[in-house]
């Protein structure tokens, strides 16, 4: 059998740039409770389009599409933290994010013209597909954002943390086939690499080439939990609530969450007045390494945290160290956990920008580097330059000269438990 | 009934001391980085090793990459005891985005095990040097098949054909949430570095170490189980793949700038045991206050 596959190309090459209009946000929220992310990504969303709409001399909306049970009344919230108009579905089979129902509920919203008959009546006889979307970039967000815009046949860029739109001259072999074409109302999408040091800009383009004309709508991110600022709530703002009614597939409702359990972080960061964090620097010797920062942090009833790259279990390690230490959840950065202790000691990080946004509102930061030019030295208070081999344990001898000043604590292994 | 088994696997670069190499920026240097299976796409074999050890199955391992991306084929292997290999290799896949990714992927996958419908595809839970997190879901959604991320725990009911998965959801800055999700198969499941088998009775540690004999010879006569696909071989326009297949392209890369300067380190020399002492003095007043 052969199976080609089933897109199709579109030839039609004249767009009519007023089927694709909006920018929806897709909102989460857990046990009718708003997750803060969501409206900071709301705040984005309405500078964003507020800019547009001088710019563009346009009256384009900022969508909220919040899916769940019980969650009509979290309109008006929404409304006060930005959106011109919300479209809800409420409905007990949304009450859990099962990511099939959800991805089809939403791009049924999305792709229905009628949805906007409230919102932006003069356009519903045209209105094809959103020109922007916005997804969080969490555990739900994440593979939302890839399913919805897979159903929808267009670009995604994860994990952004600055935005711009601008009227672009792009020239690319594939999408203007070596010319130069002028796109207009481009969304430009920052997004740091892994690395912390560079920043990549994504577009999502149509495809002008005759060869392979395609219209890729919406523009759609991912966007990274605490990047940016809620809009100061407004109670006193107004927007459209509108409601949809959501038509489910009989087959997917046998997808059923049977338990979902809200539980704490292991890692409790908020419970403890400093951090030890640790990272590339520990290279030498990782687990002589480990121990002495260890060490420190039980002296100092510090919790410890890791660098980006010290995730990716770069060191050989005994799976004792590996798995207390080497695990995502202690991650300081914007690809981890913002952290804002009393006492924050970075031991051999350099200072990646996503780690020091991750920190850098701490009441006091001491930095131990050998390097004198690492950029942590920029935003902290005590910079003690030298091997963490040598300053760790002149502070632990100095510590315990002072014992009685400090408590320590055994540290836990946590763990979420089998099935 | 046994299952069918899909695994998809990347080949990365290796982020461990002595192979990573980064330029004087702090930028990994590419041409110098050797690469590896990814430590998410072993996880991912892992998962799939179990669930042959555990239900019985036959076990396809695929990835999309140039042709030396093999060594990721034959590493997964080892691990999983895969009984068919797929390469899908071709100039015209490069530089694909995720969603051009997901397209040959998902072909590749209808060709697995001479076409029979998979039961659980698996993959890692993001790639260590894209780490877009998007490439499993796209796969899955193309596919049809139900998408399980952040999967730490599995049981599967072969009999009613269901699976039983245990999912770690984290919200940064809010709660994290375990949640059991029932599904009937066939589902693909993102698997999450958490994951850990445990081959608990006497019959499971046989039955793996059984496999895992045989997966070492089969991993030392990779090829003899590898197939090399190319757009025709699958089947695929070209228009759809590569960069023509691409929605979103990478326009710039530019360095992020430093962060503004916040505040003004008092320098103290590691050797100055003094300026550590006066440090220490302030650590425990800050803390007492």
């Amino acid at each position: 059998m052969i199976m080609i596959t089933m897109n199709k190309i579109e030839n039609n090459h004249s767009t009519n740039n007023d089927s694709y209009r909006h920018l929806f946000v897709i909102i989460e929220s857990i046990n009718n409770e708003l997750i803060p992310a969501s409206l900071e990504m709301l705040g984005e969303a309405r500078r964003q389009m507020d800019h547009f709409n001088l710019k563009y001399k346009s009256n384009e909306k900022v969508i909220a599409i919040h899916l769940g049970h019980g969650i009509k009344d979290l309109s008006k919230d929404l409304i006060s933290y930005g959106a011109d108009a919300v479209i809800y579905a409420d409905d007990p089979h949304l009450k859990y994010p099962i990511n099939k129902i959800y991805t089809k509920i939403i791009s049924q919203i999305v792709t229905d013209p009628h949805s906007l008959k409230e919102i932006s009546p003069e356009y519903v006889s045209i209105f094809k597909k959103p020109r922007y979307m916005f997804f969080l970039a969490d555990s739900i967000g994440r593979h939302l954002s890839s399913t919805v815009l897979a159903e929808l046949d267009s670009g995604l860029a994860s994990d952004i943390n600055k935005l711009v739109i601008s009227d672009l001259d792009i020239k690319h072999q594939h999408k203007t086939k070596g010319e130069t074409i002028h796109y207009q109302k481009v969304l430009e999408m920052y997004r740091p690499d892994f690395s912390g040091f560079l920043w990549t800009t994504i577009l999502c383009l149509d495809n002008k080439n005759p060869e392979i004309a395609k219209e890729f709508h919406p523009q759609a991110c991912s966007i990274i939990p605490g990047a940016f600022q809620p809009c100061v709530q407004d109670t006193k703002r107004t927007g459209i609530i509108s409601q949809f009614s959501p038509q489910f597939d009989e087959q997917d409702l046998k997808i059923k969450v049977v338990k979902q359990e809200l539980v704490k972080n292991p890692v409790q960061f908020e419970n403890y007045k400093i951090i030890v964090s640790f990272g590339r620097g520990i290279k030498e010797d990782p687990e002589a390494n480990i121990k002495l920062v260890e060490k420190l942090a039980k002296i100092l009833d510090a919790e410890i945290g890791i660098s980006l790259p010290i995730s990716k279990k770069i060191f050989h390690l005994n799976e004792k160290y590996d798995s207390i230490y080497i695990t995502p959840n202690r991650v300081v950065g914007t690809s981890g956990r913002k952290v804002t202790p009393v006492i924050y000691i970075a031991v051999g990080i350099s200072g990646a920008i996503q780690h020091l946004d991750g920190m850098k509102d701490s009441d006091f930061i001491i930095a131990i580097n050998p390097d004198e030019n690492s950029p942590i030295k920029d935003v902290c208070d005590v910079f003690i330059k030298g091997r963490m081999e040598d300053v760790i344990p002149v502070i632990i001898d100095e510590l315990s000269k002072r014992s009685g000043q400090l408590k320590e604590k055994e540290i836990q292994v946590n763990t979420y438990g089998k099935l | 009934m046994t299952l069918n088994i899909a695994v998809l696997v990347k080949l990365e670069p290796d982020f461990s001391e002595g192979s990573v190499s980064y330029n004087p920026d702090g930028t990994l240097n590419r041409a110098e980085t050797k690469s590896k299976l990814g430590a998410h796409s072993a996880i991912a074999s892992l998962a799939a090793f179990y669930t042959k050890v555990k239900y019985g199955g036959y076990i396809s391992v695929s990835s999309m990459g140039p042709p030396m991306a093999e060594i990721a084929l034959q590493e997964a292997q080892s691990i999983c005891d895969a009984d068919e290999l797929h390469l899908y290799s071709d100039r015209l896949f490069a530089s694909a985005d995720t969603l051009a990714t997901a397209e040959v992927l998902q072909q590749g996958i209808r060709k697995m095990n001479n076409g029979k419908e998979m039961d659980i595809v698996f993959s890692g839970h993001r790639a260590s040097d894209g780490e877009t997190g998007q490439t499993g879901p796209q796969t899955a959604w193309k596919l049809g098949f139900t998408f399980l991320g952040n999967v730490i725990d599995f049981s599967v009911d072969l009999n009613k054909r269901f699976i039983l998965a245990k999912r770690l959801v984290a919200l940064p800055g809010f709660y994290d949430i375990v949640e059991e999700i029932q599904a009937p198969l066939p589902v693909f499941i993102a698997i999450d570095p958490l994951y850990k088998p445990i081959f608990d009775t006497i019959s499971l540690r046989l039955t793996s170490s059984r496999y895992l004999k045989e997966a070492k010879e089969r991993a030392a006569n990779y090829k003899t189980y590898l197939k090399v696909l190319d757009h025709k071989k699958l089947e695929l326009d070209p228009r759809f793949v590569g960069l023509p297949g691409s929605p979103t392209i990478v326009h710039k890369v530019e360095k992020i700038p430093k962060a503004r300067t916040t505040r003004t380190a008092e320098l103290i020399e590691g050797y100055d045991r003094e300026g550590i002492k006066n440090t220490i003095t302030k650590i425990l007043q800050l803390v007492q206050k």
